[in-house]
């Protein structure tokens, strides 16, 4: 542990803090670097830290993976996905593939990509096929994406939005009958792209103390201790523990390319449902590179729990902080990153998949919420 | 995926640079830094080839620091 991270580790245990605290973070990341550095362990022990909505690829709408692997295996398309996508569950018939992955094994034409620039080199290296590019990804990677369409697009390649904005699920929890946390660490990234600003409303409307953390325990430990601060001294505000990157509005050329390129309106979250201006649209001006408009719909509205988590899969209560993973009866039983069932556990910022990759292999029932 | 990896900028040309970190060299795209465009030898924080922000050296040592033990043998290729 690092100077900095042991000062503000001393500082926090120094407080006189209330019985039990909620802290939620809204970034897989943060919950990595939680898990990793051990900071659950090390904190007294009435601080919880709640993993939250920080996984776009577990909202990913469960029909979007279906209709761009129907895209692939019906239309002959060259689909591209970030490689977390690819192994994302759908609820299909036992027959039929379940995954992206299973639906290349099948013939499909299906690539994992790093990189918007790569969706353009693919669309580049094979003019006479069209290329689909299918991306999930918070408001951090939605502005690389409106920065390849803005940039211009090779005429072949479409895009297949699945964009989110963090700060709406945030609002919906707060906005709920019982939101389930009492601080909130916002997420680093997202916060470097957009503002931090735009999280103000959090300790401004709802009274809920609120810091944008970084990645190492010490930044993370010092918006710990100031969203404790805060609400020890009943004083929420908004802290930025991450100002060698955070700065105050944002990044502009990012923000303006989004507000150029998309439009926001109600998206649905898996297993979750529609959040109202939660969702990256492309606007009409680029129509003829928008898969949804261009492209056959498959989504078919009768196929058996569509657009639910699998069966049994409690990731949607995981998503939204109200258990922790291994709340879930399949954790670590049925569902594990070998085999996952459910999207927490198949991407890398799937809190699933973070607490088994950090050595949580206790399969009891735990409620955070 | 919000992950984003230090990279030290090696060569621009337009929009487009080479970047290093680890001794591994990526194409990376400059065009959201349109407003503060950084110089060869600048150190800029890369997600998904974009570069999100200017970032000092010091900033970018230590980021790698910690990166090394989150993600051990990970590629940066696959941030």
């Amino acid at each position: 542990m690092s100077d900095d991270a042991r000062t503000w580790l001393a500082r926090l245990q120094a407080l006189d803090l209330p019985r039990r605290v909620r802290i939620l973070n809204v970034c897989g990341g943060h919950e990595r670097s939680i898990t990793q550095a051990g900071l659950r362990g090390i904190l007294p022990a009435n601080v919880e830290l709640i993993p939250g909505p920080g996984c776009p690829v577990c909202v990913c709408p469960e029909e979007a993976i279906y209709q761009a692997m129907q895209l692939a295996l019906r239309d002959g398309v060259i689909l591209l996905a970030f490689g977390d996508m690819l192994r994302v569950p759908v609820n299909v018939p036992k027959d039929e593939p379940r995954s992206l992955e299973q639906a290349r094994a099948a013939g499909a034409d299906i690539r994992p990509i790093a990189s918007p620039l790569e969706a353009v080199q693919v669309a580049r290296d094979h003019p006479d096929r069209q290329v689909v590019f299918f991306a999930a990804g918070f408001e951090t990677t939605f502005a690389p994406v409106a920065a390849m369409v803005a940039a211009g697009l090779p005429d072949n390649l479409l895009l297949l939005s699945a964009g989110r904005l963090t700060w709406p699920a945030v609002a919906m929890l707060l906005d709920g009958q019982a939101p389930g946390f009492d601080a909130l660490v916002a997420p680093g990234h997202v916060a470097t792209v957009m503002g931090p600003e735009e999280w103000a409303f959090v300790p401004g409307q709802y009274r809920i103390p609120t810091a944008v953390a970084g990645f190492s325990a010490g930044s993370l430990l010092a918006a710990f201790y100031s969203v404790l601060r805060q609400l020890i001294e009943d004083r929420p505000f908004l802290d930025n523990c991450y100002p060698e990157v955070v700065r105050e509005g944002g990044n502009a050329t990012a923000r303006r390319l989004l507000e150029e390129v998309f439009a926001v309106g109600e998206a649905n979250w898996r297993g979750i449902g529609p959040i109202p201006a939660s969702g990256f649209i492309l606007r009409e001006r680029y129509a003829a590179h928008d898969a949804s408009r261009r492209l056959p719909d498959h989504t078919d509205a009768t196929r058996r729990r569509v657009g639910e988590m699998p069966p049994g899969c409690d990731c949607a209560r995981v998503v939204l902080g109200q258990i922790y993973p291994t709340g879930c009866r399949l954790y670590g039983r049925a569902c594990t990153p070998r085999n996952p069932v459910g999207p927490c556990m198949v991407s890398d910022e799937g809190a699933c998949r973070i607490w088994w990759a950090g050595g949580i292999r206790e399969p009891e029932p735990g409620t955070a919420a | 995926m919000c992950l984003a990896i230090p990279m030290q900028v090696v060569e621009i040309d337009g929009f487009n640079a080479r970047c290093a970190a680890k001794g591994i060299e990526r194409e990376v795209s400059l065009f959201m830094l349109q407003d503060e465009p950084p110089t060869v030898g600048d150190h800029v924080l890369v997600h998904v080839g974009y570069a999100i922000q200017v970032i000092t050296e010091q900033h970018a040592r230590s980021s790698w620091e910690l990166l090394d033990e989150v993600l051990g043998g990970e590629r940066p290729a696959d941030a």
